[in-house]
């Protein structure tokens, strides 16, 4: 690195050595980002954003031929493409697993009728979704950083500890969220119900004599392959919002167990692919906590949405994911003491307001 | 199996089977010109956190808005970022020249069959004949001791087979690998946009072209540039090359398929090799010309953002 001084613009006083910005940031990036949040007109970071701004995201779904969904979000300087598919495991695959029939699956909707509260009732149903999901292990979510996108992840050996720990922390986001609905997944020995009317190989399958008792086949397993095409910081909150995006975009082809070849077929008419019921639209903000060391009184900043640059500075991250309603789904904190409870109360309602802007985002590239 | 990753069910999974076979509209076969090749979309500067990257995609085919899901064609879809010059590790012998290494590597999502992270043999392939077409034309003495890294992710790949053959699931032995032919020529294109964009001091841009020998049922076999193989019943034979167009040279030639003693059909031309190459020489300047237009384009947003953003105020210390 050639690091040349430029000449001092005043000739009077006897300048210090100075150097342009860039040089500057990566000689002392500490000094650097203390100067520019102690700046006097307010803190600003070097990106020109104020500490708790985001970077706005967008994105563009369906772009992938074959993959069932897929989504490209982009926010500031980082990209990812994520591509949802589906490919069935039968049921005599998994172990032990015993057939529930149709009666069956009502009979529990019956019994969850007794609980008064409906809201209550939602989650738990939910909630028993996800156990399912996660039991058969229906829901596989990999990240891949070893695509060039940043200098600290080339190819070759594998996977990172930091791409090994993103698709753990989404895997598990998936199934604590409740965010799918095992009903989508399932496929039954019967011609579903909703295209029952379409196409002349339908009717051919409906003349066959009517099966003794439904039950369920086959499952839809998701293969959730999240690719980053360019990373600057903040690697978790653009792979989840791509997740997000690449299942609200997911178009499953209506499937149903042939008995006579014994297999699970599907159906290649667009229209009676089957969009996935996505709950709750969970999303995450990230922030670091800037400590700087100047100043024994400990002066601190909580920084939004970081780039990589203020990533190599913070230690202490927390992660905040809110839902439907403003509440809490998860939250992630780790390396440090600098966020006490009285803060998390703030970031909660940034993440509150990022969700809303995601929401806008989302909805004006679904419509 | 792998522990690091997220691994499906153990059962393992299959792709899904779709009914009815065969009801797919017959393929509408290539509706360009035999000397027309697809039109290009590149972009360079997408990753800004790699010295130089780039951005390849090839038109979209009409044909994906028809009724059935197994009758959406691809369209080809390549990144490309560029780590380098950088130091080599301390370890390494001592290397007069820029040592290139070139990785190209599918995802997940990029083919009809779900691929693998592990590198296969194909990937490897491709990654060889690339790093054939791009040593020769960087000036590698300017940087000894140091290394490159050109690394091309395959976002969606090219199919082999004809569409019927795609639907019905009967490839009729055709798994020749034509798309990866296709694959290679883009790569190529992609790999010389991102170097450009790192600023490596290369003696010429390097574009890939594509030129086959295709023949449909009861018609005489015919040349064309930048062939889609799912548009034709029969290729017989393909050639990629690289080629610098200001200095008329070949870096990189991969030729596949019978290529003897074919006539067009009025008895007069023969289709033999020289005649394939001269063909995929004219893709490749085709190519060129789109390469020099998203450079050009690429250069001048790099001014515009230098001179909009001053690079912020200078700090004494």
């Amino acid at each position: 690195m050639a690091i040349k001084p430029t000449p001092p613009q005043s000739s009077t006083s006897p300048h210090p050595l100075t150097f342009p910005a860039h040089t500057f940031a990566k000689l002392a990036p500490k000094t650097y980002l203390n100067t520019h949040l102690n700046s006097a007109h307010g803190p600003v970071r070097p990106s020109g954003r104020s500490p708790t701004q985001t970077r706005t995201p967008t994105c563009h779904t369906g772009s992938l031929t074959h993959a069932h969904g897929s989504a490209v979000v982009r926010c500031g300087d980082t990209a990812v493409v994520c591509g949802v598919r589906g490919e069935i495991l039968g049921a005599e695959d998994v172990p032990d697993y015993k057939a529930k029939t149709a009666e069956e699956i009502e009979e529990d909707d019956e019994h969850e009728m007794k609980y008064a509260d409906t809201w209550e009732r939602k989650l738990r149903k939910q909630k028993e979704s996800s156990e399912e999901m996660a039991r058969l292990g229906l829901l596989v979510p990999n990240l891949e950083l070893a695509t060039g996108c940043s200098p600290t992840h080339l190819p070759g050996g594998p996977p990172s500890t930091l791409a090994q720990t993103l698709s753990q922390r989404i895997l598990t986001l998936l199934h604590t969220s409740n965010l799918l609905d095992m009903k989508d997944l399932r496929i039954w020995s019967r011609w579903p119900r909703s295209g029952s009317s379409s196409g002349s190989h339908v009717e051919e399958i409906s003349q066959q004599d009517e099966p003794a008792q439904d039950s369920v086949k086959a499952f839809w397993v998701l293969y959730i392959d999240i690719l980053f095409i360019s990373l600057d910081g903040n690697p978790f909150d653009a792979a989840w919002l791509a997740v997000l995006d690449a299942l609200k975009n997911t178009r499953l082809p209506s499937a149903w167990w042939d008995r006579d070849r014994e297999m699970v077929l599907c159906s290649d008419v667009p229209r009676e692919a089957q969009q996935l019921t996505v709950y709750g639209m969970p999303v995450p903000l990230s922030f670091g906590v800037f400590e700087s060391d100047e100043e024994a009184r400990g002066k601190r900043w909580v920084l939004a949405d970081m780039d990589g640059f203020e990533e190599g500075l913070c230690r202490e991250t927390v992660t905040v994911v809110v839902g439907e309603g403003e509440k809490v789904v998860r939250i992630e904190k780790e390396g440090g003491v600098g966020v006490g409870g009285k803060d998390v109360r703030g970031l909660v309602e940034l993440a509150g307001q990022r969700r809303t802007e995601w929401l806008e985002v989302s909805g004006k590239e679904a419509s | 199996m792998d522990r690091r990753r997220v691994n499906g069910p153990p059962g393992g999974t299959a792709p899904p089977v779709y009914l009815p076979p065969g009801r797919t509209a017959a393929a509408p076969g290539r509706t360009r010109g035999p000397n027309e090749i697809r039109k290009i979309f590149l972009k360079t500067g997408l990753t800004p956190s790699a010295a130089g990257s780039a951005y390849l995609e090839l038109e979209t085919p009409s044909i994906n808005h028809s009724n059935s899901l197994l009758d959406r064609t691809p369209a080809l879809k390549l990144t490309c970022t560029v780590h380098g010059p950088r130091p080599l590790p301390r370890s390494s012998p001592f290397s007069p020249r820029l040592l290139l290494s070139t990785r190209v590597k599918f995802a997940p999502f990029a083919a009809r069959q779900r691929r693998g992270y592990i590198p296969d043999s194909g990937e490897r392939d491709l990654a060889a004949h690339l790093e054939t077409a791009l040593r020769g034309i960087l000036i590698g003495g300017r940087w000894p001791k140091s290394g490159v890294d050109v690394i091309v992710t395959v976002l969606e790949g090219e199919e082999d087979c004809p569409r019927d053959a795609l639907a019905t699931g009967n490839q009729n032995g055709r798994t020749g690998g034509w798309g990866m032919m296709s694959i290679l020529s883009g790569c190529i294109t992609v790999a010389s946009a991102a170097l450009t964009d790192a600023g490596i001091d290369c003696v010429d841009i390097v574009t890939g072209g594509i030129a086959a020998i295709v023949r449909q049922p009861a018609a005489p076999a015919q040349l064309v540039l930048d062939p889609c193989p799912p548009d034709h019943e029969e290729i017989i034979a393909a050639c990629v090359i690289g080629y610098l167009q200001s200095r008329d040279e070949v870096t990189e030639t991969w030729a596949k398929g019978n290529i003897t003693a074919l006539s067009d059909g009025k008895g007069t031309t023969k289709m033999g090799f020289d005649t394939l190459i001269d063909h995929a020489v004219e893709a490749a300047m085709a190519a060129r010309r789109v390469l020099v237009e998203a450079l050009k384009e690429g250069t001048e947003a790099k001014i515009q953002n230098s001179q909009a953003k001053p690079p912020g105020r200078a700090m004494g210390t």
